[in-house]
């Protein structure tokens, strides 16, 4: 082929498969809400899921928030004092918190350990055709399989993403008053008059979505799993990095969209 | 013999094919399955017995052609219409496809569970028999992943026939059981024919249970049913192929 045409093919080809894959995207999700509206809920193992989503990752997530919030105080602690205003340190790091750095860290570290989990399950029960056999006994696998952790993952990110802004803003406040001597007042009065309800209501409305991210892409992995166990390695693969590459993107937009209805100061 | 009405088809498989790329597997399969028939499926590896009894359960869809039971077409149902005509039938997959996150009771109470049977005691009762038919009464308790390869194709029939199906299909379910528990199995399909007039298809490369247990014998070949007769007529056939295959001739010479 000639060299322009060659790599208009080879862009084409990229293109047409990227929409094919946003396609099976949109029909598991067209599946998932079909079996939300059946009513297809199975508590049991909505419950089995939340324990291992959600009751799960509190350590990982809990370690991610406090040692960023942590950082995140030292080095504004050291910027903000060449201005002589390190005592507002508090209001910038609860705010980061709560907007971009909670959501995002405790949803790529989510991805990490829950998608890449949820990925591997599935597939193997693909490729050693136990899909198959929940079929042949009646029960659809999105029913059985993707409901459950959709359900449980909305419910468990939210929470997460909770924590992870908690003990973030606590190792910030233990570091800024204990190591840097922020005075306790100050550094309280700046975190309270910076944050808002909105602040919050934008990270667990992120990690809402965060949360469907994650549970399409790394379920749609497995299902579509084949050639044994690379192919299940593979799909583990995918469901990582799509997840997390997808969450970082959704995030910029999403920041967009909803400072909006949520704004921050007012450059906007 | 139970009775087998051979008026009216239980399942009717019309001009069924699949092709898998290149592979044309199935290339025009017409076969009639009758109520209370046990159709034993031979033929050699690699040539869609299994594609085949997959289609019947609507576990792939065909390019061609169709599956009908009781006159329902089943090629063209949407998943979940499927899932319901589905409960009417038993499959035993070829590596028993077990959920290795269940117990051995668990897995067989499976299919009780979908039907939606909540009595706690039923359940255990009805999975006690069917383990017991296959004799793995005292093993309920373990994981699949700590049985050995018989016992997990013996838990996979139990899990085929507990919720007592009108249709159960058998992907060779005496492969790599040893001779007594491949007569067990055998006259498991018989009883169960006998009792609850259960149609079964059963693929298999065991010729002893071929003449065993089948009403009817089907050899599948190049994409296409190649006998179909009576036990009878097939040890009486004069083609050399079948002769050969019967008496496991390869023509080779050592």
């Amino acid at each position: 082929m000639n060299f322009p045409f060659g790599i208009l093919a080879i862009s084409g080809r990229w293109f047409l498969d990227f929409l094919a894959y946003l396609g099976e995207l949109g029909a598991l999700s067209g599946q998932l809400v079909e079996s939300i509206k059946l009513g297809a809920i199975r508590g049991r193992l909505m419950l089995q899921q939340i324990v291992t989503i959600g009751y799960g990752s509190q350590a990982v997530v809990i370690v991610t928030g406090a040692f960023t919030g942590a950082v995140f105080t030292a080095q504004s602690y050291f910027k903000f004092k060449d201005f002589g205003i390190e005592s507002s340190v508090g209001g910038i790091v609860s705010v980061s918190l709560c907007r971009e750095l909670g959501p995002v860290l405790a949803g790529l570290m989510v991805t990490g350990r829950v998608g890449a989990s949820m990925a591997a399950e599935i597939g193997t029960m693909k490729v050693s055709e136990q899909i198959d056999a929940l079929r042949v006994m009646g029960a659809h696998p999105v029913d059985y399989l993707v409901l459950p952790r959709f359900l449980a993952m909305v419910i468990s990110m939210p929470l997460l993403i909770s924590e992870c802004i908690a003990f973030g803003l606590g190792a910030s406040f233990l570091v800024g008053t204990g190591i840097f001597n922020i005075p306790y007042a100050w550094y309280w009065k700046h975190v309270v008059d910076h944050t808002g309800l909105e602040d919050v209501g934008f990270g667990m409305i992120k990690g809402f979505v965060f949360g469907i991210l994650i549970v399409l892409i790394s379920c749609h992995q497995g299902l579509i799993a084949n050639n044994g166990a690379v192919g299940v390695g593979l799909g583990t693969t995918r469901a990582v990095v799509y997840s997390s590459l997808s969450l970082l993107v959704c995030n910029f937009f999403l920041t967009f969209f909803l400072n909006y209805f949520f704004p921050l100061g007012s450059a906007m | 013999m139970a009775a087998i009405s051979y008026d009216k088809p239980f399942i009717r498989i019309t001009g069924l094919k699949k092709s898998f790329g290149e592979q044309k597997t199935l290339q025009g399969v017409d076969l009639d399955i009758y109520h209370g028939e046990t159709l034993v499926l031979i033929g050699p590896s690699g040539e869609g017995k299994s594609v085949l009894l997959k289609h019947i359960i609507g576990l792939l869809n065909p390019d061609d052609g169709k599956v009908e039971l009781e006159g329902t077409d089943l090629s063209h149902m949407k998943e979940r219409e499927l899932l319901k005509m589905r409960r009417r039938m038993g499959y035993l997959f070829q590596n028993a496809a077990l959920f290795d996150s269940l117990t051995v009771a668990e897995n067989v109470a499976f299919p009780l569970l979908e039907a939606g049977i909540r009595d706690r005691t039923e359940i255990n009762k009805r999975v006690q028999e069917a383990l017991e038919l296959v004799e793995l009464g005292e093993h309920k308790d373990k994981m699949p992943v700590n049985l050995s390869g018989g016992m997990r194709k013996r838990v996979g029939i139990a899990r085929a026939i507990i919720s007592k199906p009108d249709c159960v299909l058998y992907d060779e379910p005496t492969a790599g059981l040893d001779p007594i528990v491949t007569d067990v199995i055998d006259l498991m399909i018989q009883r169960l024919q006998k009792r609850f007039q259960v149609t079964s298809i059963v693929i298999t490369h065991d010729m002893g249970s071929v003449f065993k247990i089948a009403d009817r014998v089907a050899m599948l070949k190049n994409g296409v049913i190649y006998f179909i007769g009576t036990p009878g007529e097939l040890k009486q056939s004069s083609d050399p192929e079948i002769q050969n295959f019967i008496a496991g001739r390869s023509g080779m010479c050592a």
